[in-house]
């Protein structure tokens, strides 16, 4: 019996105490405290996301300031080879949606290793995506699948695949957003050519689609009905439904994208403890809480999918090879400004 | 040469001199130089090659063309009719007018682009849903996203100066050239078409120029309409050549016939204003009688509040009504109200808070410095105190030909690499503003220094008090009014230009309108408008206070008495 | 030794010569007057005397010391002369004490003294009563006495004026004309006055140096330039005159249809041969009634007679304006008589002409 209460004791001590601090916490922590401001290059997400995660970093670890900067993908690499081609340094962790962007800034010598000790709350799906050199790591995900205006379209009539959208009876009704600023819509298109060929953006074409930058452009888009079908990110559009929008989700038939986005540490970091500490953060349980309240697909395995979603592992998903990346992002660029013409 | 006749405030005439020419000629000169060498450094033509041998480049040039051409055309029939209307007929209702122009005068263009967006969106713009609504058609006729909406947009967004000019030049003819007319048995309309307008047609045409140059060098709004529109214009195109890895070089090369263009056309405008032959409408008019309409006076009323709703009314409307929406397509109703925007921009936000500061310091830093490089540089020139004076006051005005987009190409090319760094400080945004205005200053402190009679300066230096005595005392003190004015010229653009910012900003510099437009992406249109609200609130607060210290003319630029 | 002295003294705008070659001396104390019509040179005279102007040659000099010269000037603010204005220049930022103490203030005066000698100066121009207006509160005249103030108030080496009562209205012009004279008897400050009015020249200078085209061509006390104008156009701008050409013919001078002998003339020697200009007065002229016997009238000892006739006339009031033709020629010559000797038009009159008020006079000037 008193063995029984004392598991209960410590049962209850153990829930009582605070999540799961990691080794070495406490020293980071003070280091950070020392540090310089500390900004964050983000294309993930989504502002209002952005914000709630600096805010929870903050409300974290008292005494440490989070300041970010949330753009499309291409805009905070601009940035990003802007400051270094100037000697500056401004950013100390930079996250990307397009994982080639991460390969080149290893290649080009920006980025400092460093092993998260949170790296086994990562799931396990995931970690083939981090850097073995450890200089990125996993710290977001996400799905680009189809998305609809349910006050204007059933769903019997909703798209269930990609190229459901090509159908004429969506003509000027379609949205995607813009390689050429989006890392998300990079990645898809790349995946498109790869499933379809390049005729598929050709057909796309004809449709006359809505062309944004962001890949929540189409949710904007959608809400305000100005096209009733897209290629959109499940978060956000999860996001907007939760406000009281009428939008839906559909997981499409010949798989969703699956996006992986990586966080790195600058080599040239004017925060390095406050980087490492952030970067722990991203892969802990009250971050991906907030993510979760956000909409955002948590990376930990031990929080639960959003509602309304399916967990990724039980999702078809389709993503295209880092090299495919790499290489397919400007090529597709190109390509989709001679055909689309912007 | 004695040392004791030394004049020397002469060494400060030189530097401020050498100030100018740095802060102007350089980045220009650095542009020129970057278009001609290659990145590895040798002199080069590929850049221009590269610039023009993509049929896509050239279509946007060809676009920026017409874009500038319709806008010119369109905001004349918008501000002539309207300047004469409020200039010289009975019309009623002129300072609700009045008062609607300035109000269009400070909307920055990108704002009241994402305005129309809300209004003419095709598929659920308000105009559009309310067509539908009353036609029961399928499909609402606008489309925002097409060159027609671009150039209504630009057009409505610059029609104050056609209509400034225009009214200026009207305020100087007296009745007796009308009244000549009249005697001679012509009805109100041949007189005013046959006389009133060609008179003030070297102003019209003028003011065409300015338009038509404005409407070519603006990138807000295209970013904003032309991108999803699926058409390019130069600015978009020089934008474009930045993305990584940015080619600064062939973005240089595009530059120049932008440049180029700009700056013919301003001396042609230069060419027809000067021209004689025309009566010299400068200095004192004569009496001037109101042209009476009749019952047309509730039509040109009609037009005027038409032109006005269009550029002015509407889109603030919905400007508010997105504001202060949860969703704003839910449209208006008691439901859809929330504060929730404007507290997330003004309370929550910190990078908001961070922006707004920056907005207006930077602005009113580079206000300061325009005004005082330019006040200084009108001085030298008006007193003769350099040689080769002249020169000057073209370099002085020269920024007003560089579009604020290439400026700031130049600005970059020059300020991002040693000797002189200055990326990613808030001084590279301070110099470009300043150096982007100092026309404006500079046109302004010119004609309030003409008000004062030099034998001011040489009275206080003959009785013993140096040349800067003289302007601390006696000038200063009576440009006091004049420069105020200049100031708020000055001050109210920059705090809104996003052209020569979008480059040159970092993290820690962020301005409004950069903050807008980069939220633009991400299409949350209830915080965008939000922020722009703010923006133009905090305008109009400093117009008002404009009004104050110096009067309701100050607009008007006029010399002082 | 002279207090001011200019020497050769020319300024060009690009090739015109507003000033050329103009030399002047003035003592210390004088009251010297440039006069001329606009665009002689006067103004651009006084600005390089003020060192607002340099000179393209000569040099100015003050008190021994070069002041102006092509190669250096000494700056306006170093040359303790005070200048008042064509639009006065008073600061209308400031009161009128504030502009009054203004270079008292610039000297580096202790705040009591200023204020003492403010008052005191503005007592003589009696504006002490209006010593905290400003100046848009003030009238023309008013503003001109400040301007007085300002100036005299810090006791300058030299005083300036550049047609300073061209803005005022004639009773006042009169009124002012006495008072800047009567400031100058009691300070003693070496004056140059700038003005196209020779009335103003005339009552307030001691000496006037007459110009034409940048050059000087006569500078004389009042009474020799008037009585004696050595050039065509020093004759014709101050005051009225005719014009006599004639020819030296050995012992006559040969006019228009009437000769005068040589010797009656007073410079008889310096008439050289060939022709001579003179000119002669209106007033100097006296008109003779023709008695019944046609006989020449009893003249004063010296002059001459000449027979004439009355070719127009004009009544003025305080006097009569004839025009005379003398003997039978084309030339006219205007008479002044006063208001009781009238005569019509056509009637023969014979003209009394004094050969000693006949001044010599050459169509350029000589020399300075």
């Amino acid at each position: 019996m008193r063995q029984l209460a004392a598991l209960l004791v410590a049962a209850v001590l153990a829930a009582a105490v605070p999540a799961q601090a990691f080794e070495g916490e406490k020293e980071l922590y003070e280091a950070a405290k020392k540090d310089k401001p500390f900004t964050w290059y983000t294309a993930h997400y989504n502002s209002e996301t952005a914000a709630a995660v600096c805010n929870g970093f903050e409300a974290k670890y008292p005494g440490v300031k989070c300041n970010y900067v949330r753009t499309t993908a291409q805009v905070a690499y601009q940035r990003q080879a802007q400051d270094q081609k100037a000697g500056l340094a401004v950013a100390s962790v930079i996250s990307s949606t397009d994982t080639s962007h991460h390969g080149r800034m290893k290649k080009d010598g920006w980025l400092q290793p460093y092993t998260p000790k949170n790296l086994s709350e990562l799931i396990d799906a995931f970690k083939p995506f981090n850097d073995p050199d450890h200089q990125f790591v996993a710290t977001a995900a996400g799905l680009v699948l189809l998305t609809y205006n349910t006050s204007a379209v059933s769903e019997k009539d909703a798209p269930k695949k990609w190229t459901d959208l090509l159908d004429p009876k969506w003509k000027g009704k379609v949205s995607i957003g813009h390689p050429g600023f989006s890392g998300y819509v990079g990645t898809w298109v790349v995946q498109m050519k790869k499933l379809y060929g390049w005729d598929y953006f050709k057909k796309l074409e004809a449709n006359k689609p809505r062309i944004g930058r962001s890949i929540n452009d189409t949710v904007t888009m959608l809400n305000a009905k100005e096209s009733l079908v897209a290629a959109g990110p499940s978060a956000t559009t999860l996001e907007s439904k939760a406000k009281g929008n009428p939008l839906a989700i559909v997981y499409p038939e010949d798989g969703a994208i699956l996006m992986v986005s990586p966080s790195s540490i600058l080599k040239n970091a004017p925060a390095p403890n406050t980087a490492k500490l952030f970067i722990e953060y991203l892969l802990s349980k009250e971050c991906n809480e907030i993510m979760l309240k956000n909409h955002q697909d948590p990376v930990n395995k031990h929080v639960k999918p959003p509602a309304g979603g399916k967990p990724l592992a039980q999702v078809k998903t389709i993503r295209p090879t880092y090299e495919e990346i790499d290489k397919g992002i400007p090529e597709v660029i190109e390509q989709f400004r001679d055909t689309f013409g912007i | 040469m004695r040392w004791r006749h030394l004049d020397r405030s002469l060494f400060l005439w030189l530097l401020v001199a050498g100030a100018l020419l740095l802060l102007v000629v350089n980045p220009i000169a650095r542009l020129l130089w970057v278009s001609l060498h290659s990145s590895s450094g040798g002199l080069t033509l590929d850049n221009y090659v590269t610039a023009f041998s993509r049929w896509r480049y050239v279509q946007a040039l060809l676009n920026s063309l017409i874009l500038g051409l319709s806008v010119g055309v369109l905001g004349t029939l918008f501000g002539v009719p309207m300047a004469w209307a409020v200039s010289r007929t009975d019309m009623p209702g002129k300072t609700l007018v009045w008062i609607s122009v300035l109000g269009t005068f400070i909307v920055p263009n990108y704002l009241s682009a994402v305005a129309w967006i809300l209004l003419a969106g095709p598929n659920a713009g308000w105009l559009n849903r309310a067509w539908r609504s009353l036609t029961g058609a399928d499909a609402g006729p606008f489309n925002i996203y097409s060159m027609p909406g671009l150039v209504l947009v630009v057009a409505a967004a610059s029609f104050p100066y056609m209509f400034v000019f225009t009214r200026s030049a009207l305020d100087l003819i007296s009745s007796e050239m009308e009244d000549a007319a009249t005697t001679l048995g012509a009805g109100v309309w041949r007189t005013t078409l046959r006389v009133t307008l060609p008179l003030t047609l070297p102003a019209i045409m003028g003011a065409f120029i300015v338009a038509f140059l404005e409407a070519i060098a603006i990138f807000g709004a295209p970013a904003l309409i032309a991108l999803p529109g699926r058409f390019q214009v130069m600015t978009t195109m020089l934008w474009q050549f930045f993305e990584f890895p940015p080619k600064v070089e062939v973005a240089a090369a595009y530059a120049m016939p932008l440049l180029a263009l700009t700056v013919l056309l301003f001396w042609l405008q230069q060419r027809i204003i000067a021209r004689k032959g025309y009566v010299a409408l400068t200095g004192k008019g004569g009496e001037r009688r109101l042209v009476r309409l009749g019952g047309w006076r509730w039509v040109m009323l009609g037009y005027c509040l038409f032109v006005t709703a269009l550029s002015f009314f509407l889109p603030m409307l919905v400007v508010l009504q997105a504001a202060f929406a949860k969703a704003w397509g839910r449209g208006f109703s008691l439901d859809n109200l929330t504060l929730h925007n404007v507290r997330f921009v003004v309370i929550d936000q910190p990078l908001t808070r961070a922006a707004t500061v920056h907005t207006f310091l930077y602005g009113g830093a580079a206000a300061v410095l325009a005004l005082a490089l330019a006040l200084t540089i009108a001085y030298i020139v008006r007193r003769r105190l350099v040689p080769y004076g002249r020169v000057l006051s073209y370099v002085a005005m020269a920024p007003f030909v560089i579009p604020g987009i290439v400026l700031a190409i130049g600005f970059y090319a020059s300020y991002t690499a040693p000797p002189l760094v200055l990326y990613g400080t808030a001084w590279i945004l301070i110099l470009a503003f300043a150096t982007r205005f100092l026309p404006i200053a500079y046109a302004n402190s010119d004609a309030a220094l003409r008000s004062i009679n030099p034998e001011m300066e040489d009275a206080v230096r003959i009785l013993g008090g140096g040349r800067l005595l003289a302007l601390r005392r006696v000038v200063g003190p009576l440009l006091k009014r004049g420069l105020a004015g200049a100031f708020i010229l000055v001050f109210i653009p920059a705090t809104r230009e996003l052209s020569s910012a979008i480059f040159l900003y970092t993290a820690g510099t962020q301005v409004l309108a950069v903050l807008l437009f980069d939220k633009s992406d991400e299409g949350n249109f209830e915080y965008l408008a939000a922020i722009g609200l703010i923006l133009v609130l905090g305008t109009v607060a400093l117009v008002l206070a404009g009004f104050r210290l110096v009067g309701r003319d100050f607009m008007l630029r006029r010399t002082a008495s | 030794m002279s207090k001011l002295v200019l020497t050769g003294v020319s300024c060009h705008f690009g090739r015109v010569a507003a000033v050329d070659d103009l030399s002047l001396a003035m003592a210390s104390g004088e009251f010297v007057s440039l006069l001329g019509p606009s665009g002689c040179g006067k103004t651009t005279t006084l600005r390089m005397i003020a060192g607002l102007l340099h000179p393209t040659s000569g040099t100015i000099t003050m008190d021994g010391e070069v002041i102006s010269s092509p190669a250096s000037s000494l700056p306006p603010e170093k040359r303790n002369m005070s200048m008042i204005f064509q639009s006065y220049a008073i600061w209308p930022n400031m009161t009128v004490a504030e502009n009054v103490g203004f270079g008292l203030e610039v000297r580096r005066l202790a705040r009591a003294e200023v204020r003492a000698k403010v008052e005191k100066i503005l007592d003589v121009v009696r504006m002490r009563h209006l010593s905290d207006r400003y100046p848009s509160e003030l009238s023309g005249g008013q503003q001109q006495r400040v301007a007085l103030a300002r100036a005299i108030v810090v006791q300058p080496a030299v005083l300036l004026l550049d047609e300073p009562l061209s803005n005022l209205d004639a009773n006042l012009r009169e009124e002012m004309r006495y008072e800047i004279r009567r400031l100058h008897d009691e300070f003693h400050i070496t004056t140059v006055y700038v003005t196209h009015d020779q009335a103003e020249a005339m009552v307030t200078s001691d000496r006037i140096a007459v110009m034409n085209q940048g050059r000087i061509e006569q500078v004389d006390e009042p009474r020799a330039l008037y009585a004696r104008p050595r050039t065509r156009f020093v004759a014709g701008f101050i005051g009225r005159t005719n014009f006599l050409d004639g020819e030296v013919r050995g012992d006559e001078v040969v006019f228009d249809h009437f000769t005068i002998p040589r010797a009656r003339f007073p410079e008889a020697g310096a008439l050289g041969p060939g022709r001579v200009s003179f000119s002669l007065r209106p007033q100097s002229i006296h008109l003779h009634r023709v008695q019944a016997d046609q006989r020449p009238p009893a003249v004063a000892p010296g002059a001459c007679v000449v027979a004439g006739r009355v070719v127009q006339r004009a009544y003025l009031g305080e006097h009569w304006d004839y025009a005379v033709r003398p003997a039978a020629g084309e030339l006219q010559l205007r008479v002044t008589a006063r208001p009781h000797e009238v005569f019509e038009v056509n009637e023969s009159v014979w003209l009394e002409l004094d050969p000693g008020q006949l001044a010599h006079i050459h169509d350029k000037v000589a020399h300075p």
